[in-house]
């Protein structure tokens, strides 16, 4: 059965995109456009990966972090965060807050794709 | 003698340049006057009371010496000479204060602007990332189509491949530009830790030189006993990126190298290409900033890289080096000691 992400990202332009790309490589793809948004949907689908921006309105990525590892429905799932932010500080506080990984912004879909591949097996 | 007139007092007075004044606290009668104030204010102040009704131990007086209007600020406390208590009243030409109350709003106002200069370079650098991540990922989506059609030809794949080169180009000078600002305007905050110079390059190995179209990859190898150096992690990772980032781009027909050798008190880092190597003249001002060798025609960069990469390594209490020779190749040799001297 082909894996189910959950795209947390304001900016439509990109998360349709991604959407796009990542329905070419056999996964089903939710979108959410901000965290409150992305942890109603996850609960609800219980997603096997979250992809999740870290600067969005409404509830940002760490927020969406702290709410997922206190809640026993979604603590198993991982979350993978897409920054623009490429600071070792915003990073590090992803890491500490229970990111399974970090993607910089842009990317390149081959390293993104080799991120999640690693996180799902 | 009165306590006023000890030549003790008269002398010390005196020998203040500021108007000073000696008040009698309960008639408010000027008793004394230094010559400062008598020059300023005119000799019919002593004896007389006091022409301003002090505020919270602060007044002003008014002066009309030199034809030219002036007011002066007294800041006043209670002093005893002789076991008598008085006034004793400081002033300050109110042109000198307010001259520095500009001075001082003027230096405020330019460090706002300062900060106000790295927030927006700092903001709209990560604004710009999102559009370019979003072309980044509609090429790689083009790409995808037209290799899941079957219709990727040589013409497609090469004009992709240079959108995609250049947006990370555009990436990357964001990034300079981000850094230089912070160092100009002063905000890099510095955080040494012990860290392992290996496990750095292993990271950047993986993360950014590896799986290239062109199959170079990053030859390391390690020598003496492995120690952990005093360095901010995040500057170190930007230096080596950028030394690495520069071999790759000039070494394009060998690998290029990085050797790490542990010596007793310190830790050497040097990187090689093999490429057009650096002419003879431009060497003193490579590390100046926007200075790129004469011979890099049609070679991108911003000429802020290398500026970076020093500052980096200075901060860190390191020393960068470098050796050329045209058409051989430059090795950059970067020292770190384990101990701060």
């Amino acid at each position: 059965m082909n894996s189910t992400i959950l795209l947390i990202e304001d900016k439509t332009s990109l998360s349709d995109t991604l959407k796009t790309l990542l329905e070419l490589h056999e996964y089903n793809v939710l979108l959410a456009e901000n965290g409150e948004d992305g942890v109603r949907q996850a609960r609800l689908s219980l997603p096997q990966l979250v992809i999740s921006d870290i600067y969005m309105p409404v509830m940002n990525g760490y927020e969406l972090l702290e709410i997922f590892r206190k809640d026993s429905t979604l603590r198993h799932i991982p979350v993978l965060m897409l920054t623009a932010k490429t600071g070792i500080e915003e990073i590090n506080k992803a890491m500490k807050n229970g990111a399974a990984g970090y993607v910089t912004k842009p990317f390149l879909f081959k390293n993104l794709h080799a991120t999640i591949r690693k996180i799902l097996i | 003698m009165k306590p006023l007139h000890s030549i003790k007092v008269n002398h010390l007075l005196n020998g203040i340049k500021a108007p000073v004044l000696i008040i009698n606290p309960s008639a408010m009668i000027v008793e004394k006057a230094n010559e400062a104030a008598i020059a300023q204010l005119g000799d019919s102040l002593t004896g007389n009371p006091l022409q301003a009704n002090p505020h919270n131990d602060s007044f002003t007086l008014t002066s009309a010496a030199n034809g030219r209007k002036q007011h002066i600020d007294f800041k006043s406390s209670r002093v005893h000479i002789n076991r008598k208590a008085y006034l004793l009243a400081i002033g300050q030409p109110i042109e000198k204060q307010h001259a520095l109350k500009l001075q001082l709003l003027h230096l405020e106002k330019e460090r706002s602007l300062q900060e106000m200069k790295a927030n927006f370079i700092s903001m709209t650098s990560h604004e710009f990332r999102t559009p370019l991540t979003a072309i980044a990922t509609a090429v790689d989506l083009l790409e995808a189509r037209l290799q899941r059609d079957g219709s990727m030809d040589e013409f497609y794949s090469r004009n992709i491949g240079k959108i995609s080169h250049e947006i990370f180009n555009l990436n990357t000078m964001l990034d300079e530009i981000l850094t230089l600002s912070k160092i100009v305007s002063n905000n890099y905050e510095l955080n040494r830790t012990p860290v392992d110079i290996r496990k750095v390059i292993d990271y950047l190995k993986y993360q950014y030189f590896s799986e290239r179209k062109d199959e170079r990859t990053l030859d390391v190898s390690i020598t003496g006993e492995p120690r952990k150096v005093l360095a901010d992690k995040d500057q170190l990772s930007k230096i080596l990126t950028n030394l690495i980032g520069n071999a790759f781009k000039y070494s394009v027909k060998k690998n290029p190298s990085i050797k790490l050798r542990y010596h007793k008190h310190k830790c050497v880092i040097k990187v090689f290409d093999y490429g057009i190597g650096i002419p003879a003249r431009d060497i003193p001002h490579l590390f100046n900033s926007f200075y790129r060798g004469s011979n890099v025609d049609g070679i991108e960069g911003t000429g802020l890289g290398l500026a970076i990469v020093k500052t980096f390594v200075e901060m860190n209490r390191g020393k960068i080096e470098v050796s050329s020779e045209e058409n051989k190749g430059t090795t950059f040799t970067i020292t770190f000691r384990y101990k701060d001297e």
